[in-house]
């Protein structure tokens, strides 16, 4: 069997549990933690894509997520429109302030890059405050409308963005868009010699990054039904950057595995309060010294392994042939997606 | 005009401060310090606790807090930095993970209301008519002696030599036999040092609050930006001139808009001159 | 009707002069090498025609179109494909995958990528190690992947930069045999820059000489290698090394 089978069916099931979760315990509860969690789903997943793939990771990830929360909010309350327009709408403005800090900075080197971003996203915070005449300013926008009115249908429906988001990002990283962003990712110049336009191929994935991350941005607004300037805060970034590398660096996958995982385990130490950011930042070290590559993908891959070896198919092959199969899934160094 | 001399200068002293032990340690380790912030807070909250809390007079308070800020640096840099100097984006996750844990123990320590940390000169003086509290002119003499003394020790001491050849190129530097990690521990207790000292000079005017160290940080690295990453002089000329359109602004237009002074300079020289005014190396 | 014509080509670099008004012309089908001490200004030759860094002056012409101002991807698209003289594979990609970023062009034809990328390293040798992570390749390997990814992209003139730097007089007879395989099967048009006089005189059919950034000679190896100038410029450079 082939991985991509293995891994649809993988995500089948996972979706499906996930989606039957609820209905099983009957938690209103759950339900809440759930569309959290998925909600930071395709906030990681969003960022994996870009960061992952490229390796210039992007510290400003929270400023696309606070734009397009912003813009559902003013849409919905300032300018009355109805709740479903946000979701386009913060994806544009998200597309927008994707292409307007692109262009500067995605020259940079990594580490410029990745801080350049996260002023961009601090600078934001501070003009929310600083407008709050217009923002609201420390309490933000409130009285925004839910996009359903049952948190189960509309838990169901951030599940099916979340699995539609994912199902394309995979897509699109097997595809040569991914062989060009980890060739970017590899060597700029080789890229350019090898007929890569790499400025167009930079930009438009951070834009597709910041287009799901606004996405999610207004999926949240419309579930907390209020916003605030702290979607921008750095620690937002920090815990989508960290849920990711739990999850398996450029997976993509892997990265909502990271998001149900730091979410459910953020809901458990609830009782530890304000501990829980330190406690977020000393598993981000942790698992930078320990486990740089995660840990959710690669036990999936080799699952997938052995169960791939045990199936009726390759015992049919020769031995050599069956391990050689093995071998030439993750031959490539690191493996992605 | 006269204020926005004075004060501008107070400012853009403040800013040398950090942005060169940002500049520092970034020339000499290629290490872009997000944890930078923290030794600014670090230093302002120290000197507040001695004092306050423990009872200190402050000028032991505040010796102290350098003392302190600077073994924390050295901390970080040896264990946490050191072992992930081979990925640069490591460091800067690792640094940014260390900024916030000390945010977040800030934070449950004292709490997020704003604290007073004593000033040296509680006097008010007036200077070409212009009334400014005696700590703000401090704080000017103070960053210009702390840097003089930097520029004094790189230039005549044989460790300062140490520091320019590993800035320049570390590799040839380790065939000399110049040891790099020692001297990586100096740079980063004397970029701590200065960032504290900043801190403490600084705590008395400008807000003490744990969430402290995201500004200076995203300043300093405008700064860098614009004077050009690794040069002390750049970063020196581009605190002041930060420092004076900040204050121009602040005066001319509101204070609201000062923010966004400095991103608007780093974007625009990232998108001008990537090198910066000064900068060997672009960015890219 | 020449395929490349580089005419007054003019690089400064603040006090420094790189390439000063610079003329070639290479027909189709040539091997045509370009010989020079180091610092003599070939490599930023080769980056201004193929457009990673900007002129101050002068023209080129590639298959009757103007490069002057275009990006180096367009320049690739258009059929010009460079190697460089540091190999800089896709570190964590496999040899076939970065064989297949080469193969995203324009001028690619369609039809199954994979096979014909195989078939690509088939010719340059390395079939045997499609799933290997280039940077686990030998240094000789990482030059004929440069040369496959470089091919990928369906060139009508190729650059070569110091392909034999580096590499032992074994590996350097191979890889002119291959050169010259890939010049016969493919009808290929070479540009090929290179201070290591033997192998490179038995490759091309016609030599350029530059020396500070100037032509200095121009003729059939025989002729270069018994012209004046080069001489004092490749000996004159001997014995300031032995003064020094």
């Amino acid at each position: 069997m082939r991985h991509k089978t293995f891994d649809a069916a993988g995500g089948v099931i996972a979706f499906a549990i996930l989606a039957l979760l609820p209905v099983i315990f009957s938690s209103g509860y759950l339900i809440g933690v759930l569309t959290v969690a998925a909600i930071y789903g395709i906030w990681a997943v969003s960022w994996d894509f870009m960061s992952g793939l490229t390796g210039r990771e992007n510290f400003g990830h929270s400023l696309f997520i606070g734009v397009g929360a912003y813009a559902a909010g003013f849409l919905n309350t300032s300018f009355g429109f109805g709740p479903w327009w946000s979701l386009p709408a913060a994806m544009a403005v998200a597309v927008l302030f994707a292409l307007l800090m692109g262009f500067p900075t995605l020259r940079l080197k990594g580490p410029y890059f990745a801080l350049a971003m996260l002023s961009g996203a601090v600078i934001m915070q501070r003009l929310m405050l600083i407008f709050w005449e217009y923002t609201g300013g420390e309490e933000g926008i409130s009285g925004i409308e839910p996009l359903l009115r049952s948190p189960l249908h509309f838990y169901w429906f951030v599940l099916a963005a979340l699995a539609a988001v994912t199902l394309l990002l995979v897509l699109l990283a097997r595809s040569k868009w991914g062989l060009i962003l980890r060739a970017i990712r590899g060597d700029e110049a080789t890229c350019l010699a090898a007929g890569i336009n790499i400025t167009f191929y930079k930009i438009a994935s951070l834009a597709i990054s910041a287009a799901f991350a606004g996405l999610g941005g207004a999926l949240y607004a419309h579930y907390q039904l209020q916003v605030s300037p702290q979607l921008f805060a750095v620690v937002t970034s920090i815990t989508i950057i960290t849920m990711v590398y739990v999850g398996g660096m450029a997976s993509i996958y892997g990265a909502v595995g990271g998001a149900l995982l730091l979410t459910l385990m953020t809901e458990l130490l609830r009782d530890f309060g304000e501990w829980r950011l330190m406690i977020y930042s000393l598993i981000l070290i942790a698992i930078l010294f320990f486990l740089p590559n995660g840990f959710i993908a690669p036990a999936w891959r080799s699952l997938r392994e052995r169960l791939s070896s045990a199936s009726p198919s390759n015992r049919r092959k020769t031995p050599a042939a069956a391990q050689s199969h093995a071998i030439g899934g993750s031959a490539t160094g690191r493996e992605t997606a | 005009m006269s204020e926005i001399i004075i004060f501008g200068a107070v400012t853009g002293s403040i800013y040398a401060m950090l942005a060169v032990g940002f500049t520092l340690i970034f020339g000499v380790a290629r290490i872009l310090n997000l944890a930078h912030g923290s030794f600014y807070a670090l230093g302002a909250y120290g000197t507040y606790a001695l004092t306050s809390i423990g009872g200190l007079p402050l000028w032991q308070a505040a010796l102290l807090s350098v003392i302190g800020v600077a073994l924390f640096g050295v901390f970080v840099e040896r264990f946490l930095i050191r072992p992930m100097r081979k990925s640069q984006l490591a460091v800067l996750m690792i640094s940014l993970a260390v900024a916030l844990i000390v945010e977040q123990m800030l934070f449950l320590v004292f709490g997020s209301e704003y604290r007073n940390v004593p000033a040296f000169i509680d006097d008010k003086f007036t200077i070409a008519g212009v009334d400014i509290a005696g700590q703000r002119l401090l704080t000017l003499a103070v960053s210009a002696i702390s840097i003089g003394a930097l520029y004094v020790f790189i230039q005549t001491t044989r460790l300062g030599s140490a520091i320019l050849a590993i800035s320049q190129d570390p590799e040839a530097a380790q065939y000399m036999g110049i040891p790099a990690d020692r001297v990586f521990c100096l740079v980063m207790a004397l970029s701590a040092a200065l960032a504290a000292l900043a801190g403490i000079m600084a705590g008395p005017f400008l807000s003490v609050n744990p969430s402290m160290h995201l500004l200076p940080i995203v300043k300093a690295f405008a700064i860098v930006v614009v004077g050009g990453l690794g040069s002390i002089p750049g970063s020196i000329l581009a605190a002041f001139m930060l420092g004076y359109a900040e204050t121009v602004v602040a005066y001319l237009v509101s204070t609201s808009w000062t923010e966004i002074v400095s991103v608007l300079a780093t974007l625009l020289m990232l998108v001008l001159r990537p090198a910066g005014m000064f900068g060997k190396r672009a960015a890219f | 009707m020449s395929l490349l014509t580089v005419k007054e080509l003019d690089k400064r670099f603040g006090g420094l002069h790189a390439v000063r008004k610079v003329s070639i012309e290479v027909s189709p089908g040539e091997i045509v090498g370009i010989l020079g001490p180091n610092g003599a200004g070939k490599t930023t030759l080769y980056n201004l025609i193929t457009g990673f860094i900007p002129a101050d002056g002068g023209e080129i012409l590639f298959d009757g179109h103007s490069l002057r101002g275009l990006a180096p991807h367009r320049i690739v698209g258009m059929g010009m494909a460079r190697t460089f003289q540091l190999c800089r594979p896709f570190v964590g990609m496999s040899v076939l995958e970065n064989v297949l970023v080469g193969s995203l062009g324009p001028r690619v034809p369609a039809g199954d990528l994979e096979q014909r990328a195989r078939g690509l390293l088939a010719d340059v040798g390395l079939q045997d190690k499609e799933q290997v992570p280039a940077e686990q390749l030998s240094y000789g390997d990482q030059r004929r992947l440069e040369i496959a990814r470089a091919l990928a992209t369906e060139p009508l003139l190729l650059l070569l930069d110091e392909p034999f730097a580096g590499l032992g007089s074994g590996e350097i007879a191979e890889l002119s045999a291959l050169i010259r395989r890939l010049h016969a099967d493919k009808g290929l048009t070479i540009l090929l820059i290179e201070h290591k006089l033997r192998e490179f005189m038995k490759l091309v059919s016609r030599v350029v000489a530059i020396d500070f950034g100037a032509v200095i000679a121009c003729g059939t190896p025989e002729q270069i290698v018994a012209h004046p100038a080069v001489i004092e410029a490749y000996i004159g450079k001997q014995e300031e090394e032995h003064a020094a």
